[in-house]
């Protein structure tokens, strides 16, 4: 295996037992053990926080991992697709009707969120076959209209809640790891182990999917049903993730870039790169959200905004010299 | 082995190819040929499977091609298609392994038996060098080899493929002929696709006329200047020259 993943899993792990010890107030490490306001703040409010930074940042990088490869294309993500966008006007349609839904004992505003993420990927694949077009170009076409209804949608929302809902919900709308207890801890981290393993059980068919369609069917994958898996999954993974932490962008769109580039394209190793490089770097940018400007906090789906953006523009530029 | 009977297909009220009938049997060098948009890249798409007939049928050792699932089908026949979509990069050692997919179950891990063909597929198309760069980096006819190494791995009794020397120079394609035609004296069914009628014709044993999405003819490879102009609409003519049957467009 590759030594720059286990430095890079070393790395991550020293970022989660630090980043509790950081903040406005400070933690004494001989206090952690007593009852006493630094190690509430540590065990009840950082750590978890920092854990759930990570999960939901492993799940992200992942699912655009994943969009990339089903789309062979480098800038499709839940976001570009308007997955997210669904996922966070159903919570938004929850959030306004107070509406609690429960499916197998999983309850709260993520079945709301998964619903709204399913709709969003069922309007993808009706308008696929109501043109009688599946080709890449028509679901991701489609993809870019279904975000821009939805984000609408949430606009009108936002406008018809009064004052004071507005600015809670303008603030999960740009995303955050709100203090979290460890039931939502526990959630990310089943969901994030679930999704390590499909993505490992299913490498020949992403892998095939990723070499074009032709190619895959080819080799005898039925393309069109496992894509339309991958996006059911997709809304489960996607879905949950939003519904706790809102939509944060950017995630998705640059860690699979650097983890491909890292892992020299081989796939275990991009996947191993991905997930912990995704939730290295929303911890880390969690952190930055808590450190920048305190006692306030920026939502940190501004500050991967932030960070992403500049960073995605440099990678992009790097890449047109190399091929110039 | 793979035969048409009234085979039609259409897009929309378009009429892209309108009853063709014919027979491939085993071991056959099948060059399909006709001018630009005469329907070849159809026609082999529908053989491949990856279209279905608008009428008629396209039927597979005697069961329509519709009735198998892509699996089954993928361990019968490769198609290759005119122009691959690699966008993102793959390995190409990825590539290769594809060719053992249709015969594993699923999360199944490799077999003796598919170590072995892969060993065989990198050392008769001497991939050896390549297995661990990434597609997209490769040459046009470095990644037409790969793609065909892939098909020998796939280890299918017929290989499909539509302008194979597309983009190939000189040196490339006649090495890429000189692989098909390995593959074909070894028992293999090729169907190909092609307007370089200099490197294939003198190669098939049967070819395919299309004109308009009609068949002009189907039959033993013969020369014929009437069947040419037809198709074409320029007179060619044929020399032999190191003891190989030459034909070129000559007015």
């Amino acid at each position: 295996m590759n030594k720059k993943l286990f430095l890079l899993a070393g790395l991550v792990l020293l970022l989660l037992a630090i980043t509790p010890f950081i903040g406005v107030v400070a933690i004494d490490l001989g206090g952690l053990l007593q009852e006493s306001p630094g190690s509430f703040i540590f065990w009840q409010l950082r750590l978890p926080r920092a854990l759930l930074g990570f999960a939901a940042g492993g799940i992200l990088a992942l699912s655009g991992l994943v969009c990339q490869n089903l789309f062979k294309n480098s800038l499709a993500t839940p976001d570009l697709l308007g997955i997210s966008s669904g996922a966070a006007a159903g919570t938004v349609v929850a959030l306004k009707f107070n509406i609690q839904l429960t499916i197998l004992g999983i309850g709260g505003l993520y079945v709301s969120s998964f619903l709204g993420a399913l709709s969003a990927i069922l309007f993808i694949f009706l308008v696929a076959k109501w043109i009688r077009n599946s080709s890449l170009y028509t679901l991701l076409m489609s993809g870019v209209a279904i975000n821009f209804f939805y984000s609408s949608i949430i606009v009108v929302f936002q406008y018809v809640f009064d004052f004071s809902d507005t600015f809670s919900l303008l603030r999960w709308l740009m995303g955050g790891i709100a203090v979290a207890g460890y039931g939502e801890v526990l959630f990310l981290f089943v969901l994030l182990a679930l999704f390590l393993l499909l993505v490992f059980l299913f490498r020949a068919e992403f892998l095939l999917v990723s070499a074009g369609d032709d190619f895959a069917a080819s080799r005898g994958l039925n393309v069109a049903a496992f894509r339309k898996y991958s996006f059911l999954g997709l809304a489960v993974f996607v879905g949950a993730v939003v519904s706790i932490c809102g939509p944060i962008g950017f995630v998705a769109l640059v860690v699979p870039h650097v983890s491909r580039a890292w892992g020299a394209s081989r796939y275990r190793e991009t996947v191993g790169f991905t997930f912990l490089l995704g939730g290295g770097l929303l911890v880390l940018a969690d952190l930055l959200s808590r450190l920048l400007a305190p006692p306030v906090e920026i939502p940190v789906g501004i500050v991967t905004s932030l960070m992403g953006a500049p960073f995605f523009l440099a990678l992009l530029v790097a890449q047109l010299k190399k091929t110039d | 082995m793979i035969e048409a009977r009234g085979l039609s297909y259409a897009v929309g009220s378009r009429p892209i190819l309108t009853g063709l009938d014919f027979i491939i049997e085993q071991q056959d060098f099948v060059l399909i040929f006709g001018a630009n948009g005469a329907g070849k890249s159809t026609l082999l798409r529908l053989l491949a499977g990856m279209l279905r007939a608008g009428k008629g049928d396209v039927r597979l050792a005697g069961k329509s091609v519709a009735a198998y699932s892509r699996r089954e089908l993928a361990a019968r026949l490769c198609y290759l298609p005119q122009a691959d979509e690699f966008a993102l990069p793959v390995l190409v050692r990825d590539i290769l392994l594809a060719g053992r997919y249709p015969y594993r179950a699923l999360f199944q891990k490799l077999t003796p038996r598919d170590r072995e063909i892969v060993v065989a597929g990198v050392e008769q198309f001497r991939l050896g060098d390549l297995l661990e760069r990434n597609v997209q980096t490769l040459s046009n006819g470095e990644r037409k080899k790969v793609l065909l190494a892939s098909a020998f791995i796939q280890d299918v009794p017929l290989i499909l493929l539509d302008e194979p020397l597309n983009f190939l120079d000189p040196g490339s394609a006649f090495h890429l002929v000189g692989m098909l035609q390995a593959l074909n004296r070894d028992g293999r069914t090729i169907v190909v696709v092609a307007h370089e009628l200099e490197h294939f014709f003198h190669l098939a044993n049967k070819m395919l006329a299309l004109k308009n999405g009609t068949m002009r003819y189907f039959g033993v490879r013969a020369f014929s200047a009437e069947l040419l102009r037809d198709v074409y609409q320029v007179s060619f003519q044929r020399v032999t020259a190191a003891g190989r049957e030459l034909i070129f467009a000559h007015e």
